[in-house]
């Protein structure tokens, strides 16, 4: 009975890694894979390679704390419930992405977690509250840093990172040698080679950070009900990572791809490199992190450091060749005379950056995102709760 | 007399039965169609592809241009000349910050999934309720 209960388990493990597997690939490798750096499935291979040294080193930290000492009494992790647990955050996960809603994973796993804690009174308060405190606390870190880039450091990067991609393979194979080595391809250029390098390192860190902080996700239930040992679980999980990452991702990462291409290379390299950098931090101090929220925090603050900086008019102004002619000028005249073309701005309405990050809009997006993993808290509580099967 | 008509619109096709409806009945009043670049999307991409851009002004510009052209083409089969205006964030606000310079809006009922519903909210419902000016919901 155990037995099949495990292989339940552990199937629910799997599914949830696929999954992982299949929205992480995207934002670390979409823009590798945007800008012809790498093949979809180098970009997949690189993810799993990545993710299981990230979930292999620092992961089983996050492994401890969700799997171990989120609750006061391991007991309620019985195996129907561990079931349960990966149920809710599966469902969690599907939800996202059927919706295009993103969620952390992370906060969902916590939440799942809490919620059968909660059921059965073995919550221990204040690692969720120190976890909740880093959750607070660690997109504002984000924000800060890539505002302080945005503002003072992105022009120059981005004329660092500007990349442009000559025709033909990046590399060929010299087999003049006994052993054959890759050369830079002739039309290459120094700095184009050193730019795909980047992108593709900054995947690499990407995935690497996925796996230390999304591996607890999958099998901490099955580490702390013991049905499990952590080092054969971290193997399952990133093999089943490595399924996703070889299946479903190509369809992200075709969509990905092409949203990301719409940013600026450089703001996805300092996007990326300032929340995987954050992420990979609070895994090795065992707090589960939500990337979700910390990139998107991140983006605010690239882009309000980038607004606040000195902009001039004719900067803003597009069309200045014509004399700007404000709406109410146009009152005064007749209806129906034809009327001369206008400049595209009212001057009162000089669009400005501060408008596209300003707090409501902000307060709304960052709402959205804890919605899924709301719900599986309140959902997973209930169930565990009032729903007889699990054998709490 | 409405003299002056805002139509706010978005590329959906609900919009482009609001700027049909608005050059059917106020062909001649002048018209005005507005696009609100870098709305909140999910993780906010939308709105930092246009604030990254040297000049933010021309990346809005950019961002609206393609659907300005299909709005023109629409009112040029109505003998209809357009005027354009572009705003950046927040869909709403913008568009009730720039309905006081007109007569009236004539607005798509919604434009999008439940995605942009969650992010961006149910547009066409909060300017109905703040418009300082009449505004009419086309379905």
């Amino acid at each position: 009975m155990v037995s099949v209960l495990l292989l339940v388990g552990i199937l629910a493990a799997v599914f949830v890694g696929f999954n992982v597997g299949g929205s992480t690939t995207g934002p670390a490798f979409g823009p590798a894979v945007g800008a012809d750096a790498i093949s979809k499935t180098g970009a997949a291979a690189l993810m799993t390679l990545f993710f299981f040294v990230g979930a292999w080193t620092i992961g089983r930290n996050v492994v401890e704390t969700l799997g171990g000492d989120l609750v006061t009494d391991a007991t309620v992790f019985t195996p129907e419930a561990s079931i349960g647990v990966l149920f809710f955050i599966g469902l969690g996960l599907l939800v996202g992405n059927l919706f295009g809603v993103p969620a952390s994973t992370s906060m969902t796993a916590v939440g799942s977690i809490a919620g059968l804690a909660l059921a059965g009174d073995a919550l221990a308060w204040s690692v969720m509250g120190e976890i909740a405190t880093w959750w607070i606390v660690s997109p504002f870190i984000g924000f800060w840093m890539s505002l302080i880039i945005g503002r003072y450091f992105y022009a120059r990067l981005n004329r660092m990172v500007a990349m442009e991609r000559s025709e033909g393979p990046l590399v060929e194979l010299d087999r003049s040698g006994a052993v054959p080595k890759p050369v830079p391809n002739g039309s290459t250029s120094r700095r184009e080679l050193l730019g795909v390098i980047t992108v593709v390192a900054i995947g690499c860190l990407m995935a690497f950070s996925s796996g230390t902080s999304n591996i607890a996700n999958a099998i901490a239930p099955l580490v702390g009900s013991d049905q499990l040992e952590m080092n054969p679980a971290i193997l399952i999980g990133g093999a089943a990572v490595g399924i996703g990452t070889f299946t479903i991702a190509r369809r992200t990462l075709e969509t990905m791809g092409n949203d990301l291409t719409e940013l600026p290379l450089t703001a996805a390299i300092v996007v990326a490199t300032v929340s995987a950098t954050l992420v990979i931090f609070l895994s090795a101090i065992g707090i589960p992190a939500s990337f979700v929220v910390i990139a998107t925090m991140c983006i605010i603050g690239l882009g309000w450091g980038r607004a606040t900086r000195p902009v001039t008019v004719p900067e803003a102004v597009r069309g200045e060749e014509e004399p700007p002619v404000s709406v109410d000028a146009l009152a005064e005249d007749e209806p129906g005379e034809e009327l001369p073309p206008i400049g595209e701005e009212d001057p009162e309405h000089v669009p400005s950056a501060a408008d596209l990050f300003d707090p409501a809009t902000t307060a709304r997006v960052v709402l959205m995102q804890n919605l899924v993993p709301l719900i599986s808290t309140i959902g997973a509580y209930l169930a565990f709760r009032f729903v007889p099967i699990f054998g709490l | 007399m409405i003299e002056r008509v805002l139509v706010p619109i978005d590329g959906s096709e609900m919009a482009d039965k609001a700027l049909e409806y608005a050059l059917e009945v106020y062909g001649d009043a002048e018209i005005t169609v507005l696009f609100v670049a870098g709305e909140p999307s999910p993780m906010m991409w939308k709105a930092l592809s246009v604030a990254m851009d040297e000049g933010i002004g021309e990346a809005a510009q950019d961002h609206a241009e393609e659907i300005f052209k299909d709005a023109r083409e629409m009112a040029a089969e109505y003998d209809v000349e357009i005027d354009t205006a572009v705003e950046m964030g927040s869909p709403a606000k913008q568009i009730v910050e720039h309905a006081e310079d007109f007569d009236a809006v004539v607005i798509g009922s919604h434009g999008g999934d439940l995605q942009s519903r969650l992010f961006v909210g149910n547009v066409a419902e909060r300017v109905f309720k703040r418009s300082p000016v009449p505004v009419t919901v086309v379905r």
